[in-house]
């Protein structure tokens, strides 16, 4: 076979298919390494290229997943570091109590006793079960430095971040008691495994470090296409959004801080083994932008892409510039030039760094190795083609409503007001709406439509009134608490997830009926992966309402969309929430006549299935023909309600719209 | 001396630091005023200010081993000093604004701020590889003369930083307020793109602003180097950290706030260094930093908010 046949047999591979023949194959690689270079310290430096790995992936997960920027993570890097470091050397002796007898049994700590003296604790916790209590440690303090950024944006977060990268190596540096201060920690003892001591020979470190960035890319990829990994995915897109389809951004930032912490504590924990020593300025700034190098480098949120770069790194680190430097320094012998015979490349590591971060930044902002979304053009006919009007529309978890059955009121707004400063958005609506009902709500620009929508979801809370829900009292809840209640809704101004695909985006409308927490993404039991699977044909089943619109473009990153199919998109995303009411603002809005046609077929087609819905519309045409009622706001006022045919003839509606008649005397 | 004493002492010493930081910290919230950019960049900025000052300084023949100056000598040679270490970081600045800065302004998230650190990074490792990685004397051409007031000390030196700082400020605060340019950085920080509308040329106010905020870090850094007697490639971190802290406690955005931050900032260096212990005095303006940026992102004067809604 030639390389294109096999090149295209390639590209014809699924993903699963091809990571199922790369994994033993990079893994053979990886220990295949050490036993054909015939240099120990090749692999030693191999060993610890294994350290940047877990620090890029950690980092990746934060600002690549979550895109909260960390500019501190060298803190997490420490105290994995210092977590085992003082577990295992002689750092910490308190006096002996039979508290410690437990771990003494379990040859963690032993007694220490000198004659005329209190007897002493010695530790010597072994490596394993330290690996997993470091990261728990880090990912605690992950969550106590995450939890004041919670409400900032991009740069001041980034920036307090940073003042926690600080703090941490003054704090090793100065509790001299915990951290031996500025010598450092010394006499840390090595892994053993099963009796045997790693000791300093590098070849053993390498296949754990190798183990460990093949755990860490493991949990990366688990977690990126899991429930956890799109609602990650989601607040880094928009977080009002996310909140809105009922993804809690204060829990799912805290556990993006926890876990890339836990990824870097597990970094630190096998570097300090390695190394037996931990002082505070293996920890500081420089450290930390190291690590964001290779993750801008290798491309925010690309797996694959900052595995590289971290490799890159390290090699460049410790092979590279010591190369090129014997080069310029027999350049500098020739033409006699003693500078180039004395410079040392390494010391310019930063610089090459600056310059990466600069040029990256305006010049590829993507990173070298992108994460790939492959998507195949559209024929003509496809992009051409509409659907017929009148397809049967079905849900499978859709109750339609019994013919004949009394229908229970869904929502019930009671006296609700909200002002901005001195403008009243609502002041003492009354509104109460049915199971099964679809009503709109119309009125002039700034009468309060869209505010009324914002207080039922709990994007604002009201100053006054109750809202109740299905019986349940939501006024002032968080908008992701009421999603799962049954609220949905639609954004005036569209607010996808801009560079997940159309199938991504409805995932995340999903969230809230699936269940998989951190360690169901990461281990996949049958439980989920049978949740996974119902989501994705639940979404098919949602994608093939909107008939040929939206299935041709499952895999396309929603930005490259017409702006009717995003809309679709945004709709078809409400729906995945399993919604008892859809709020839908202005959703045709930008549609020609035929689109808008299709869509209140749809909408019709939705309240048939059970699903109530509000409407609200401009297109007064429509609203008039699909409405069972119509309600009229105007500044913040309910100024009437009704059947269509009743409201259009009311006189204030008029008066609201076209402005009061000249009075005649 | 008495407690008293000592504490007078270092109210007078965290005063003339916090004009240095003061200085620094105008430069970060005129930037983050037009453009909401954090510019690290201006750290590094302000460190190669001091290599500037000197080369200036020993081009005009003074060494660190000169004896320090009097009279018309001493002024002459603080004018020039001034005058061109201010002038070549202003020129400094608008070269990482026009090179490096201006491709990305638009791009929204963290990248712009990325690119500072990038270009913070290449400015102190070019540093480090023209002059080494030990400090550097700078020379003290102030005269040693100190007066005694109370129990404390004032010094030729810090009278002259703190009257060399308030010409600045008063400088720059007339040229906001009162002349066409301060409006046009004015409404371009409320509004760019109205601003734009309005015939104002953006890009002439953003690399003016450039030039002014490390024009400004240039006469800190020559604070610095006066004051401290020294200087090396690493003393831009940490200052810039401090002064950055300055600017956020007084109001990012605001030019009042800056001055305001920087001298709480001297003076919280100086009185926490006598009283909790020098090694602390990091976490101490980092925690303050942290609890501002949590609690009170407008700072102290609020002007704007650092949100965007």
């Amino acid at each position: 076979m030639t390389v294109r046949a096999l090149a295209d047999r390639w590209r014809g591979l699924t993903v699963a298919r091809r990571r199922q023949i790369l994994a033993p194959v990079l893994l053979g690689v990886g220990i295949l390494f050490p036993l054909v270079t015939s240099n120990a310290g090749n692999v030693d430096a191999a060993a610890n290229a294994f350290t940047y790995v877990l620090l890029a992936l950690g980092l990746n997960i934060v600002v690549g997943f979550a895109g909260l920027l960390d500019l501190g993570y060298a803190a997490f890097f420490a105290i994995g570091a210092y977590g085992y470091g003082i577990a295992a050397s002689g750092q910490l002796r308190p006096e002996w109590s039979n508290l410690w007898a437990p771990l003494e049994w379990a040859g963690q700590v032993s007694r220490l006793a000198m004659p005329g003296q209190p007897a002493t604790v010695q530790f010597h916790f072994s490596f394993w079960p330290m690996l997993a209590v470091s990261a728990i440690i880090c990912a605690i303090f992950g969550m106590l430095f995450g939890a004041p950024t919670l409400r900032l944006r991009g740069d001041y977060l980034a920036i307090v971040t940073l003042g926690f990268g600080e703090i941490v190596p003054v704090v090793a540096r100065n509790w001299e008691g915990l951290t031996n201060g500025a010598q450092g920690l010394g006499g840390i003892r090595t892994p053993k495994l099963f009796g045997f001591d790693f000791g300093f020979s590098p070849y053993p470190y390498y296949f754990l470090g190798l183990a460990l960035a093949a755990v860490g890319v493991w949990i990366s990829i688990r977690l990126q296409e899991s429930r956890v990994g799109r609602a990650w995915m989601a607040i880094r897109e928009d977080e009002l959004a996310a909140g809105a389809m009922g993804v809690n951004h204060v829990h799912y930032k805290l556990l993006a801080f926890a876990m890339g912490a836990a990824v870097g504590g597990l970094g630190g924990t096998f570097y300090v083994a390695k190394l037996t020593t931990a002082t505070p300025d293996m920890f500081t700034f420089p450290v930390s932008v190291m690590v964001l190098v290779m993750v801008v480098l290798g491309g925010l949120g690309s797996i694959r892409g900052v595995v590289l770069a971290a490799l890159f790194v390290a090699f460049l680190q410790s092979v590279i510039l010591q190369d090129l430097t014997q080069y310029v320094h027999v350049l500098g012998r020739v033409v006699g030039s003693p500078f180039l015979q004395r410079v040392e490349l390494i010391t310019s590591l930063e610089l090459i760094f600056g310059l990466i971060l600069v040029l990256m930044m305006i010049f590829r902002r993507e990173g070298l190795w992108p994460a790939v979304r492959r998507v195949s053009a559209l024929t003509r006919e496809q992009q051409a083609a509409a659907p017929a009007r009148g397809a049967a529309v079905k849900l499978s978890w859709a109750h339609p409503p019994v013919a004949g059955g009394s229908a229970h009121p869904l929502l019930q707004l009671e006296r609700l007001s909200k002002q901005f400063g001195g403008l009243s958005a609502a002041s003492d609506i009354n509104l109460t709406v049915h199971a099964g009902e679809l009503v709109s709500i119309i009125g002039p620009n700034g009468s309060g439509k869209t505010t009324l929508f914002n207080l039922i979801t709990g994007l604002i809370r009201p100053d006054a009134g109750n809202i109740r829900f299905d019986g349940q009292d939501i006024a002032g809840r968080p908008s992701h608490e009421i999603v799962a209640h049954g609220v949905a809704r639609t954004f005036q101004n569209i607010r996808l997830f801009n560079n997940l695909s159309v199938l991504e985006n409805l995932l995340v409308g999903e969230h809230v009926r699936l269940e998989a927490s951190v360690l169901g993404a990461i281990f996949r039991p049958p439980r989920v992966r049978a949740e996974e699977r119902r989501a994705a044909s639940s979404a098919l089943e949602v994608l093939e309402i909107f008939g040929n619109r939206l299935l041709p473009r499952l895999d396309h990153p929603v930005y490259g969309l017409s702006y009717a199919n995003r809309r679709r998109t945004e709709i078809a995303r409400a729906i995945m929430t399993r919604p008892k009411l859809l709020l839908l603002d202005e959703p045709a809005a930008g549609m020609n006549p035929v689109e808008t046609l299709e869509l209140m077929d749809l909408i019709k087609a939705l309240r048939d299935l059970g699903i109530t819905v509000i409407l609200i519309e401009h297109k007064l045409d429509v609203v008039m023909d699909v409405s069972d009622r119509v309600v009229v706001l105007d500044h913040g006022v309910k100024i009437a309600e009704g059947a269509p045919a009743q409201v259009r003839s009311d006189e204030r509606v008029i008066e609201a719209y076209l402005g009061r008649r000249r009075r005649t005397a | 001396m008495s407690a008293f004493d000592v504490l007078f002492q270092q109210v007078i010493n965290g005063l003339a630091l916090g004009m240095m930081y003061a200085l620094l910290a105008l430069g970060f919230t005129m930037v983050y005023g037009i453009i909401e950019l954090i510019n690290f960049s201006h750290f590094s900025v302000f460190m190669t200010g001091t290599f500037v000052g000197l080369v200036v300084l020993s081009l005009l023949g003074v060494t660190p081993g000169s004896a320090s100056l009097t009279g018309v000598p001493l002024v002459g040679i603080l004018v020039v000093l001034f005058a061109v270490t201010m002038a070549t970081t202003g020129l400094l600045g608008v070269l990482i604004e026009r090179i490096c800065l201006r491709p990305v302004r638009h791009v929204s998230g963290t990248a712009p701020m990325i690119t500072t650190i990038g270009i913070a990074f290449i400015l102190i490792n070019l540093v480090l590889l023209t002059w080494g990685p030990q400090a550097q004397r700078f020379p003290q051409l102030l005269p040693n003369w100190r007066w005694t007031i109370g129990g404390a000390e004032v010094t030729f030196k810090q009278v002259v930083l703190f009257a060399v700082a308030l010409i600045l400020m008063i400088g720059l605060s007339h040229l906001v307020r009162r002349t066409t340019l301060g409006k046009a950085m004015r409404a371009t920080a409320q509004d760019a793109d109205a601003a734009r509308m309005m015939g104002i040329d953006v890009d002439r106010v953003v690399v003016l602003t450039f030039f002014l905020g490390s024009a400004l870090a240039g006469a800190g850094s020559l604070f610095f180097g006066l004051y401290y007697g020294f200087t090396g490639y690493y003393i831009g971190y940490t200052t810039g950290l401090r002064a950055f802290t300055s600017a956020v406690l007084g109001g990012i955005g605001s030019i009042p706030g800056a001055v305001l931050g920087g001298v709480f900032i001297g003076l919280t260096q100086s009185l926490g260094g006598q009283l909790i212990g020098v090694k602390w005095t990091d976490v101490i303006i980092f925690s303050i930093l942290i609890f501002v940026m949590v609690c009170r992102p407008n700072g102290l004067l609020g002007a704007q908010t650092p949100r965007r809604a």
